[in-house]
């Protein structure tokens, strides 16, 4: 269980010496255990801030953010990220790269290589593990990205816009990875997106965010079963509440 | 190191995808068969001008040669090439150990960086010739002193490589490594050490040249030994063709050294080729 309560982060601008710029304004949410969240909101609403700060990478300044009633006060075992950009180390292979968060918990080698190598096969790069990242398309890189998040068997998956720099249909491709790999075993998601389809898609519920300070506008539920198939598209309840995050977030972008 | 780099094409763009050591040696050989041909065309060149200018101060080509044979046959090159080689390889591992450490605190923390960024910069730009009587002063006629020299002339310049390197690290690196979990020094070794590798090691090739000129230099101004020794005896007799020959070593210790340094470079950096 995620619990954010009256959370407030403040970044400090380097100019003009006077207060800084709020960038997530009494942020209140819960995040039940198992659940997939996603999180969407016009650029500036601090969606990105608020996943590092759960993350435990950033600090912040009011309210109280815990994870199984423990305060975050740093980086735990129990989460795991998946980066953007990827964040993959370009000079190691991909064995080494998914089984870096085990060999940095100081999981023994070779249990560490056997689980990556697992992991790897999971999401479907068997026999590249020698390869470096660069060999890799985009999509491929991610994938490795989740494998090394999943290799330490978080119980919460943090992932940070992760298909937002992969073309539409290797994004689409992943989405079906990702969900097929959560219904194998679930975990808490935290799921950040700036895709309404991605949003719909893959979350339980839709946390909706106002820009410039952020705030959450509204939680909605996603009342689409499970597992999904790509069919869900076409439902009515998908197009509702896809038309539903437009109108929102269209009115954000005019105000 | 942009330009070092450009002389070389097909050591940084047409990188084979993954290290092929066989794959490598062809290119490099490839390569080097027009740097000999350039080396041949420079020697012809100046062999003519040598003869048809009949200059004292521009000695033909094949007369320096036949000196620098003469040099080696009569060990007065060897004994002094020993020297000066120790010299270097102390030196210039002094640098090493001061530019590395020096250069990643800087580049990781920036209060280390605003505290000692004017001095390196300083002793960066200053001559570092101008430190000779200073050393000669503390360390007098020995080895120390041409040491010393070598440490000035190349530490600085491998301060700032490795300080932009370590800074210039993708900081999404840093963050993947904190969220597993990784401390302050893992972070280190595991991430900012591997990652910054080609840039330091562009550092270390410019360096690594410094060092070289900082041997002669030495040698030359303070400490009457080796290689700097003899160019200096021959210069004061404005005896040209020995003084080239002995420039014709130095010529080739700086190739060999900054050809040491590339192999090392291509071995552990060929990822990011």
């Amino acid at each position: 269980m995620i619990r954010v309560r009256g959370l407030s982060k403040e970044f400090a601008t380097s100019d003009n010496g006077g207060g800084g710029v709020l960038a997530l304004s009494n942020i209140d949410f819960e995040v039940r255990d198992n659940e997939f969240i996603t999180v969407i909101g016009p650029s500036g609403c601090g969606k990105t801030t608020l996943l590092r700060i759960i993350a435990g990478l950033i600090p912040y300044d009011q309210g109280e953010v815990t994870i199984y009633g423990r305060p975050v006060t740093g980086p735990g075992p129990e989460r795991a990220m998946v980066f953007q950009n990827f964040a993959l180390m370009p000079w190691a292979d991909i064995m080494t790269n998914v089984s870096f968060g085990l060999e940095i918990r100081g999981t023994p080698k070779e249990q560490s290589r056997a689980t990556a190598k697992e992991l790897i096969k999971l999401v479907g790069l068997e026999g590249f593990e020698q390869r470096l990242p660069k060999e890799l398309s985009g999509g491929m890189q991610q994938r490795v990205g989740l494998a090394r998040a999943l290799a330490v068997n978080p119980q919460i998956l943090l992932m940070d816009e992760p298909f937002g720099s992969v073309d539409e249909q290797t994004r689409r491709l992943l989405q079906e990875v990702l969900l097929s790999l959560w219904e194998r075993e679930r975990k808490t998601v935290v799921f950040i997106t700036h895709s309404m389809d991605e949003a719909v898609m893959l979350g339980d519920r839709v946390m909706l965010m106002t820009p410039r300070p952020g705030r959450v506008k509204e939680m909605i539920d996603i009342p689409l079963n499970r597992p999904r198939l790509r069919e869900v598209e076409k439902s009515s309840t998908f197009l509702e509440v896809k038309e539903y995050l437009w109108e929102n977030l269209k009115a954000m972008q005019l105000e | 190191m942009k330009q070092e780099t450009a002389a070389h094409p097909a050591f940084k763009s047409r990188g084979a995808p993954r290290f092929n050591f066989s794959l490598g040696l062809r290119r490099s050989a490839r390569e080097n068969g027009l740097e000999i041909l350039a080396l041949l065309g420079g020697a012809a060149i100046w062999e003519a001008l040598g003869w048809g200018l009949g200059l004292q101060w521009l000695p033909p080509f094949s007369r320096v040669m036949e000196t620098l044979w003469q040099f080696v046959r009569s060990g007065a090159i060897l004994a002094n090439l020993g020297s000066s080689l120790w010299g270097l390889v102390v030196g210039f591992g002094l640098s090493l150990a001061f530019g590395l450490v020096l250069g990643a605190l800087m580049g990781r923390y920036r209060s280390i960086e605003r505290a000692l960024d004017i001095y390196v910069h300083a002793l960066f730009v200053c001559p570092s010739i101008v430190f000779a009587p200073i050393f000669f002063a503390i360390f007098g006629l020995s080895d120390a002193a041409r040491i010393a020299i070598i440490v000035v002339y190349s530490t600085f310049v491998i301060v700032i490589n490795t300080t932009a390197a370590i800074r210039t690290v993708d900081p999404s690196l840093v963050e993947m490594a904190r969220s597993f979990g990784c401390r302050e020094h893992q972070i280190f070794t595991r991430i900012l050490l591997p990652a910054s590798l080609p840039l330091v090691f562009a550092g270390i090739r410019l360096g690594m040249g410094r060092a070289v000129k900082g041997m002669i230099n030495g040698e030359m101004l303070i400490a009457f030994v080796g290689l700097g020794a003899l160019a200096q005896r021959y210069g004061a007799q404005f005896d040209a063709t020995k003084v080239f020959a002995i420039a014709m070593v130095v010529l080739i210790i700086g190739l060999v050294s900054n050809w040491l340094v590339q192999m090392l470079d291509q071995r552990f950096t060929s990822w990011a080729n």
